[in-house]
């Protein structure tokens, strides 16, 4: 590549001199071929192992191949949050506090963590999550922010502002006391934005990564638990498709349902290869907002 | 090289950006001994089929994601493994026991019996977990200390003990259980194999130099290496808050970290 040559990363769409192995902001390597799928899907190019990612005067390394680690070098002031959970190590110079979150109560009833650490410079710090994956870096310009799945999220640095939102990924059975309320996707979306300044987000996705663009009106089905991030411009709903059977055992077949997660461009999703199951408890619906197919 | 990318040299422990020889000393540079900014070298990520030869047999690394050790054991060599790390062997290797004080080991769920395979003939080991196999020759006048059921096997002549995490603090939070497997050579070289779960990384550190690790990352570390728990408070204001320890590793010598761990208080 032309030294100096304009070079916008595919994965983070940031502008660099493209002269480096490694985008300066997310860590993908720079000088790939792309494998994207015949249905334009494309494998997010996992980052090199040590590669070194620029946040301001704090960095990043990521390190080890299989289970990541993210190796953060804080500048005097610098800062990083995080679930408690995701410490690997740090320098004991390092200094590490509670960090408020509003509705802590609605967090905990929702199942996601309660407890959310502030790091701040100078010193090393690192995060990884107990699972085999990818370590993302999605480096946040302002004006941007993302929605992300509950339980990914790894670590932010301070210019990244934090929130949760509802959505409309549930649905109800049973009726009076017996009704239940199922999420497929958990009860809440982590929302990341960058109002001020740039900043950079991590999270984990197991297995493998692929990231596509969706057009104005574009959709497409995913299974809810393989559904990883999204730019909040796209729509995410509960759709269901049901299928063909026989007249005579289409009403004995009502739990033969496939769930999926529908997501309308435009904006940008992604998705993980190493997923659990969702189980589906059956039973007739009555609850909640989502469309229907019937085969 | 990527300009980011740190060789240590070996000689002095400097670290060193794009040269082949160290600017401090001016010994040659290993290409292979790249070390992340803070100092943690990577295990050696092992070829596939790599062939390792310990006193008159070998030991060969098959795989990448949950590798196995496959040895070919001579006649008069000898290992020894936890019972259900052994994924299958030949007719001609004899298996006996190695007994140790059982009941004790038995109540903290730790095995009590250490089996032991004899050559002639092959036998295979793996861990039922994604992971790196570690390989460490033990030089004689060795001493080593491995979490529990970290160790996949080690040759006849490393002695193998365990020694009581000391401190309550340390057996509750320390994230390592009760015990640690310590492993010691007289006079002959030994060789001992660990599994570590995902990636594992390693360092050395000065005397007095500390470092604080989540506790169930703690893959191995030199006996001369202190371990102890500290705790953080943290409290969400309501219900009185917790805790969150961190174990701090205060040198001098190596220490081994994995970094697919499991949290101690979660269960994760």
């Amino acid at each position: 590549m032309t030294a100096g040559a304009p070079y916008v990363c595919p994965y983070c769409r940031t502008a660099t001199a493209g002269n480096a192995p490694t985008c300066t902001a997310c860590g993908a390597p720079v000088d790939v071929s792309l494998k994207a799928t015949p249905s334009g899907w494309i494998e997010l190019p996992p980052a090199r192992d040590m590669a070194h990612i620029q946040c301001g005067h704090s960095s990043v390394q990521l390190a080890g191949p299989m289970v990541p680690v993210a190796e953060f070098t804080l500048a005097p002031g610098d800062g990083v949050y995080f679930p408690h959970h995701e410490l690997l190590w740090k320098e004991p110079g390092v200094t590490v506090t509670q960090r408020g979150l509003k509705g802590a109560w609605k967090r905990m009833l929702a199942g996601l963590p309660v407890h959310m650490l502030d790091a701040v410079g100078p010193g090393r710090i690192a995060f990884s999550r107990d699972a085999a994956g990818e370590t993302l870096a999605i480096p946040l310009h302002p004006g941007r922010s993302v929605d992300v799945r509950e339980h990914v999220f790894m670590v932010a640095t301070h210019p990244i502002a934090y929130d949760w939102i509802t959505h409309e990924v549930w649905f109800q059975t049973g009726t009076g006391d017996e009704r239940e309320t199922h999420h497929p996707i958990g009860q809440l979306l982590d929302r990341f934005s960058a109002p001020a300044g740039p900043g950079l987000l991590l999270v984990h996705a197991h297995g493998n990564a692929f990231v596509r663009e969706l057009a104005p009106g574009e959709h497409l089905y995913v299974k809810p638990s393989a559904f990883l991030y999204k730019d909040t411009s796209v729509h995410i709903w509960l759709h269901f498709s049901l299928p063909h059977a026989s007249n005579v055992t289409r009403w004995t077949a009502w739990a033969e349902r496939y769930m999926w997660v529908g997501l309308k461009g435009p904006g940008r999703v992604a998705i993980q290869s190493a997923y659990g199951h969702v189980h589906d408890p059956g039973g007739r619906i009555t609850g909640g907002k989502h469309t229907v197919h019937q085969w | 090289m990527n300009p980011y990318q740190r060789i240590v040299c070996r000689w002095c422990n400097a670290q060193n950006t794009n040269a082949t020889s160290c600017a401090l000393c001016g010994a040659p540079l290993d290409g292979r001994n790249l070390v992340t900014e803070s100092g943690w070298r990577e295990a050696p990520r092992l070829r596939d089929m790599t062939t390792i030869h310990f006193r008159q047999s070998t030991c060969q690394v098959e795989g990448e994601i949950v590798p196995v050790v496959e040895l070919g054991l001579a006649q008069g060599d000898a290992v020894y493994f936890e019972h259900h790390c052994m994924l299958w062997k030949t007719d001609t290797i004899p298996l006996s026991v190695m007994n140790l004080q059982g009941p004790k080991r038995s109540f903290f769920r730790m095995p009590h019996i250490v089996t032991i395979a004899s050559g002639p003939g092959r036998v295979a080991f793996s861990r039922d977990a994604t992971g790196e196999i570690v390989v460490l020759p033990l030089h004689p006048q060795m001493e080593i200390d491995v979490r529990e059921h970290a160790f996949l096997l080690a040759s006849i002549d490393v002695s193998y003990s365990y020694v009581r995490i000391k401190g309550l603090a340390n057996i509750l939070h320390g994230g390592n259980g009760m015990w640690l497997d310590r492993f010691v050579t007289g006079q002959t070289q030994g060789l001992l194999v660990l599994h570590g779960y995902g990636n594992v990384f390693e360092r050395t550190l000065a005397p007095g130099e500390s470092i604080q690790v989540e506790p169930g990352s703690m893959l191995y570390k030199d006996a001369s290496v202190t371990l102890e728990a500290e705790g953080i408070k943290l409290s969400s204001g309501f219900f009185g808050g917790t805790t969150m320890y961190l174990a701090r590793l205060t040198g001098p010598g190596r220490v081994g970290i994995q970094s697919m761990y499991h949290h101690h208080e979660s269960g994760e």
